[in-house]
């Protein structure tokens, strides 16, 4: 992804050779790539956490045994082909954090800010949704074992898939601040900011490890829809934003060109 | 503040794109305070259903906070604030000295503030009330503990503001008071959250 090589040849007409055309000279091909992989995640990650496996919205904190393994063997199909589907699309994971990485290289500051970014968010995936994964779908394929043990999987599954956001807090600082610090523009200011309350987000869901009921339950009000709210919010900004900056990159060291009103006054 | 009529230093004059018309920091830090404003009203929305359904239990345990200590906190906060706002309209007139002073001595009331909060909590704990005790403790640690993570975003924002007071090559008015901005809603959480956890009967 260094300079741009020699003049491509003109675009071609037809669809299929354009495809290729975009294949072989367009220099943003991979940041395409990779935008569309980081697209792909999450729309499939929507699928399979709230469509097929039912993990969201998560399911009763305070349910019994019974309910439990009654639970599991409701969703038996959707755990299993759900959770097929995460485990598939889990390296994509690398796709998002790479080109977040990209936009960080892009900007003013440090290189240390995307290696500590890209270093932190490379765990990312094991609390964030394998961890709850891999614990599920262990359940689903065991319905025999001792109810008590399927009820301890299911309580660590949703702990450790909702309460467990160190890493996706300090990720979040290291965006904010090499965002809030840049001087080329690359994502807004606002998106910035935005970035505190998603951060904040993390520190909110701590008490899910308190409480089996109530607003600051694992299926809380606070504690799971304000902040999945957030989330949603935070991540299609984010995503929108990564879209721009790919159309906007001149693969130059400079201010990113091509903002409509720049906000001038950056620290 | 009627001398937000005043010309601005001379060291920036602020350009255009930078924040609104009259409307003081950036634009992008309202943008912060309008979704902040979001977040936490849909917890204060949420703390007056749970309230509404169990006002007996709420209305007792109310009663086992000090408001004096309620009441100082408001008032440290609000001089807190008052200081920021004078800092910035010091800024605004080329007085960087005495606006660094200024915020220095919100910092410090910011600090007294985290202080009293966690000798307030300690002798909360000591007399037996802890975040799980009940429905109404639950959300009094939740708000003011998540305000409280506020304050501490609020020391970054205004050890920025310091930095840039302390040099002219640094100094950007826009972001001074983006800083200022965060302060005073910090503060206005405060008061929010006061009136509903101390006050409200």
């Amino acid at each position: 992804m260094s300079a741009v090589p020699t003049a491509p040849p003109p675009r071609p007409a037809g669809r299929w050779a354009r495809l290729g055309w975009h294949w072989r000279h367009d220099p943003k091909i991979e940041l395409w790539i990779m935008w569309w992989a980081m697209f792909c995640f999450y729309q499939l990650f929507g699928v399979v956490f709230a469509l097929m496996t039912r993990v969201m919205p998560p399911p009763k904190p305070w349910w019994g045994q019974a309910r439990i393994v009654q639970w599991f063997s409701d969703n038996h199909d959707g755990l299993l082909w759900g959770f097929g589907i995460c485990f598939l699309i889990s390296g994509l994971v690398a796709s998002c954090n790479a080109l977040i990485g990209y936009s960080m290289r892009r900007m003013s500051v440090s290189r240390a800010f995307p290696y500590a970014y890209i270093a932190i968010y490379s765990l990312s995936t094991l609390p964030g949704m394998l961890l709850a994964a891999i614990l599920l779908t262990v359940g689903a394929m065991r319905p025999d074992r001792d109810p008590a043990i399927l009820s301890w999987i299911y309580d660590a599954a949703f702990m450790t898939f909702v309460g467990t956001m160190g890493v996706f807090l300090v990720g979040t600082a290291i965006w904010m601040l090499a965002i809030l610090l840049d001087r080329n523009r690359v994502f807004p200011l606002w998106f910035g900011y935005l970035n505190i309350c998603n951060l904040l987000t993390e520190v909110v869901v701590a008490p899910v490890w308190i409480f089996q009921e109530g607003p600051f339950a694992w299926n809380g009000v606070i504690t799971f829809w304000v902040d999945t709210l957030v989330f949603v919010v935070y991540t299609a900004a984010f995503i929108t934003l990564l879209r721009r900056l790919v159309l906007r990159e001149d693969f130059g060291e400079g201010v990113l060109p091509d903002l409509a009103a720049p906000s001038a006054g950056r620290a | 503040m009627g001398a937000s009529s005043l010309p601005l230093s001379p060291h920036r004059s602020p350009s255009r794109g930078e924040g609104c018309h009259g409307l003081p920091g950036q634009a992008d830090i309202w943008y912060l305070v309008g979704f902040e404003a979001l977040v936490f009203s849909s917890y204060f929305v949420v703390y007056l259903l749970y309230r509404s359904w169990n006002p007996d239990l709420f209305l007792q345990s109310q009663q086992q906070l000090n408001q004096n200590l309620g009441v100082l906190n408001t008032v440290i906060l609000l001089i807190s604030s008052w200081l920021v706002a004078r800092g910035v309209q010091a800024a605004r007139e080329g007085r960087h000295e005495a606006a660094g002073k200024q915020v220095w001595m919100a910092m410090g009331l910011g600090l007294l503030f985290v202080g009293s909060k966690l000798l307030e909590w300690s002798l909360k704990i000591q007399a037996g009330f802890e975040f799980s005790t009940n429905r109404f403790f639950s959300f009094y640690y939740f708000l003011t503990g998540i305000h409280v993570v506020h304050v501490l975003f609020g020391f970054v924002f205004l050890g920025v503001v310091l930095y840039q007071l302390g040099g002219p090559r640094r100094r950007s008015q826009p972001v001074i008071e983006a800083g200022a901005i965060f302060w005073h809603m910090v503060d206005f959480l405060w008061v929010m959250i006061f009136a509903l956890l101390y006050l409200m009967r």
